[in-house]
């Protein structure tokens, strides 16, 4: 190839702005391509173009190294294309509820796996419990609103911190344990927790807990579509947004917290457990703190997931939803923000979009999974490596 | 002995060796190749499946409700799953042997999945549960025949599994190859035959599990494979990864555990899971390398 580009400039050919409108308005359209897509030859042809692309730059990194250039470049342009895009998306997809709901779950999903992120790609601590904390979250925040006729605005900040002490709780056994034994006392965590809100009376049993009153702001009720300058959108477009802005909380917290020490500290945990010890790192205390912040992000995730269906049984927060949670961030690219927010909206629609295949769509699922993990081992986007306070 | 607590004990040995049987393989499997292979449970439970499927034929072709029709079904069931074991590890493992060990687990929980699906998918009306046949009828010295059978066969396999293990020449070259994978090449082992003996070894020893549990529990259904994989993963680690002996002793702990659950309790059914879960985290905060694991001395 001609252009030589080094890592951290784009080709003057190539406008770094252009580069990343062009990547981003593509990624946007691919997306509600495959939302509004209703046959599957189409499906499959948009999984095959986006395949294409990754193949493509697994046998040309040059190009990959271009385009992460031209975001680092043009940081200000990528964050407010991005926002704009994000935010006029509902208009986008219209009246067309199915794709809209669809959307809402992947970004749910989506702050689920960021938060996983903090353990599992920073972190390197196997965690098969987000599941159970998203459900701990869940139903602290049903239960508190139906029973003491709470707003979710009040129960976020309860189911936040019921979930936060779960987290620290299960942090403590990882004190001591490591690896496949840390994997299991989270697994074993998360049926615990599942078996629990299925035997239980006061949670519903397997019935689960109905009912759960839609939230409302300023009088807005979230039942009621969005009116604003001749534009109507559906009322799950409250969700969107809400949904969206737990998501930019996630991102911005993941962004603040891998600049900071906490961050530098975990990557040092992954990197060589013994060797951070030995620099005087509280390898203890980290790996609880990893473990509190992510029962944090997964309890706001289920508080809204509650609210937004109204109704919640244990079969939402099983250990295979545990999996499906993991498997979004190694898809995605570990400790790659970008890269498992991807990993989450791609495992959300690619069972959904397969129904035509009904009975054979978690067959095609896995198989996709593991399609995935051989060609590309390390996510479909890796991580970058760290350029702590290089640009500044 | 009252024949209440003759009971109890009968369910707690039969529980106990059917787990033993599963944890062995993935004790078996992490030791060779320090890998968790997460769809242990699911490639087992193929069995039960291939036995249904075997045994009608057999019917078909005999015509008569032969037990020799039976054994050879259960026979057939092991081998098939034994080799459902080596295509596993063909098809998918063998490509994570030199990533990191978070990439090989969700590959095999993703496998895992498949597996389960595929056997959905094949088996006619694969979604509801299929009754199994019980193996044997009837009492032996005034114990019911099934559990007995279950526990003697057991005993018998983990028997020659340590015979195997400790006095041949193939047991040497797996003992071998997990201490050291290069120097073992060196002195003329294949490591790549003994995975897959491995493979095939520890499938079959789980399907044989599996094929047990069916009968016990009378029922089967395409998912089972998930649980009885994740308490057969649980003994062999907090029995200690890659110890045998410790995989026994696990299997054991967690049969115990269930067995009196279900005695004592009202509800016991429905919480067995909760006691046995909360047991593994208690003994993992107590022992952290399982009962027999050894320390992990780590060097910089």
């Amino acid at each position: 190839m001609a252009m030589t580009a080094t890592h951290t400039h784009a080709p003057a050919a190539f406008p770094s702005a252009l580069i990343v409108i062009a990547a981003e308005v593509l990624g946007a359209a691919l997306l509600w391509g495959l939302l509004e897509a209703n046959s599957t030859p189409v499906v499959l042809a948009l999984l095959g173009v986006m395949g294409a692309g990754f193949a493509l730059m697994q046998i040309r990194p040059q190009i990959e190294d271009i385009i992460v250039g031209a975001f680092r470049a043009a940081r200000g342009v990528a964050l407010w294309v991005g926002i704009l895009i994000v935010l006029t998306y509902p208009i986008l997809l219209g009246a067309n509820t199915y794709a809209m709901h669809l959307v809402i779950v992947a970004l749910l999903y989506s702050v689920l796996a960021l938060a996983l992120n903090f353990q599992l790609g920073s972190a390197n601590i196997p965690n098969f419990a987000t599941g159970a904390t998203y459900g701990i979250g869940a139903y602290t925040s049903a239960l508190l609103a139906i029973h003491f006729g709470l707003s979710m605005w009040a129960t976020l900040p309860a189911a936040a911190l019921v979930a936060t002490a779960f987290g620290f709780l299960l942090g403590i056994p990882s004190m001591r344990t490591r690896d496949s034994y840390l994997a299991l006392v989270t697994i074993a965590f998360g049926i615990v927790i599942h078996q629990m809100l299925n035997n239980l009376s006061w949670t519903g049993g397997p019935n689960g807990l109905v009912g759960i009153p839609a939230p409302s702001l300023f009088g807005h009720s979230f039942m009621q579509p969005i009116q604003f300058a001749g534009i109507r959108l559906p009322p799950q477009a409250n969700f969107y947004y809400l949904a969206l802005a737990l998501l930019g909380l996630a991102i911005l917290s993941a962004k603040r917290l891998h600049e900071s020490r906490i961050g530098l500290a975990w990557n040092a945990i992954r990197a060589d457990e013994l060797a951070a010890r030995s620099q005087g790192i509280n390898v203890a205390w980290y790996k609880i703190l990893a473990f509190a912040v992510d029962a944090f992000l997964a309890a706001f995730a289920g508080t809204i997931y509650a609210f937004y269906v109204s109704y919640i049984s244990p079969d939402n927060f099983t250990f295979l939803v545990s999996v499906t949670i993991m498997t979004m961030v190694i898809v995605g690219g570990m400790d790659n923000t970008f890269g498992v927010i991807v990993g989450a909206f791609l495992l959300t629609l690619l069972p959904e979009k397969l129904r035509i295949f009904s009975d054979y769509r978690l067959l095609f699922v896995s198989v996709v999974v593991i399609l995935f993990l051989i060609l590309r081992p390390k996510g479909l986007f890796p991580q970058r490596q760290r350029h702590y306070g290089a640009h500044k | 002995m009252d024949s209440l607590l003759v009971q109890h004990l009968l369910n707690w040995m039969v529980l106990g060796s059917i787990y033993t049987l599963v944890a062995i393989g993935f004790s078996l499997l992490f030791g060779l190749l320090n890998v968790i292979h997460f769809s242990h449970g699911d490639v087992s439970m193929v069995a039960p499946f291939v036995a249904l499927a075997s045994l009608q034929a057999f019917l078909g072709l005999v015509g008569s409700s032969a037990p020799a029709a039976l054994l050879l079904a259960l026979a057939v069931a092991i081998l098939a799953t034994g080799l459902v074991g080596i295509g596993a590890d063909r098809l998918v493992i063998r490509r994570f042997r030199n990533s990191p060990a978070m990439m090989a687990l969700v590959a095999t929980v993703a496998l895992g999945t498949a597996v389960r699906e595929l056997v959905r998918a094949i088996y006619p009306q694969g979604s509801n549960p299929k009754a199994f046949p019980a193996i044997v009828q009837g009492n032996v010295a005034g114990l019911p025949a099934q559990p007995v059978l279950i526990i003697v066969t057991s005993v018998a396999v983990v028997a020659l599994m340590y015979v195997l293990m400790q006095r041949t020449a193939i047991g040497t070259r797996i003992r071998a190859v997990a201490e050291d994978r290069d120097t073992a090449r060196l002195m003329g082992i294949f490591p790549e035959r003994i995975f897959a003996f491995t493979f095939f070894l520890a499938s079959a020893v789980g399907a044989l599990g599996a094929l047990f549990f069916a009968s016990h529990a009378g029922v089967v259904r395409f998912d089972f494979g998930v649980q009885l994989g994740l308490i057969g993963f649980s003994a062999a680690v907090i029995g200690g990864l890659g110890s045998m002996n410790g995989a026994i002793l696990g299997a054991l702990a967690i049969a115990g555990i269930e067995s009196i659950v279900q005695a004592n309790m009202a509800e016991g059914a429905s919480y067995r899971l909760v006691f046995v879960f909360l047991l593994v985290i208690l003994m993992l905060c107590v022992r952290p390398s399982g009962l027999l694991g050894k320390p992990v001395m780590e060097k910089v």
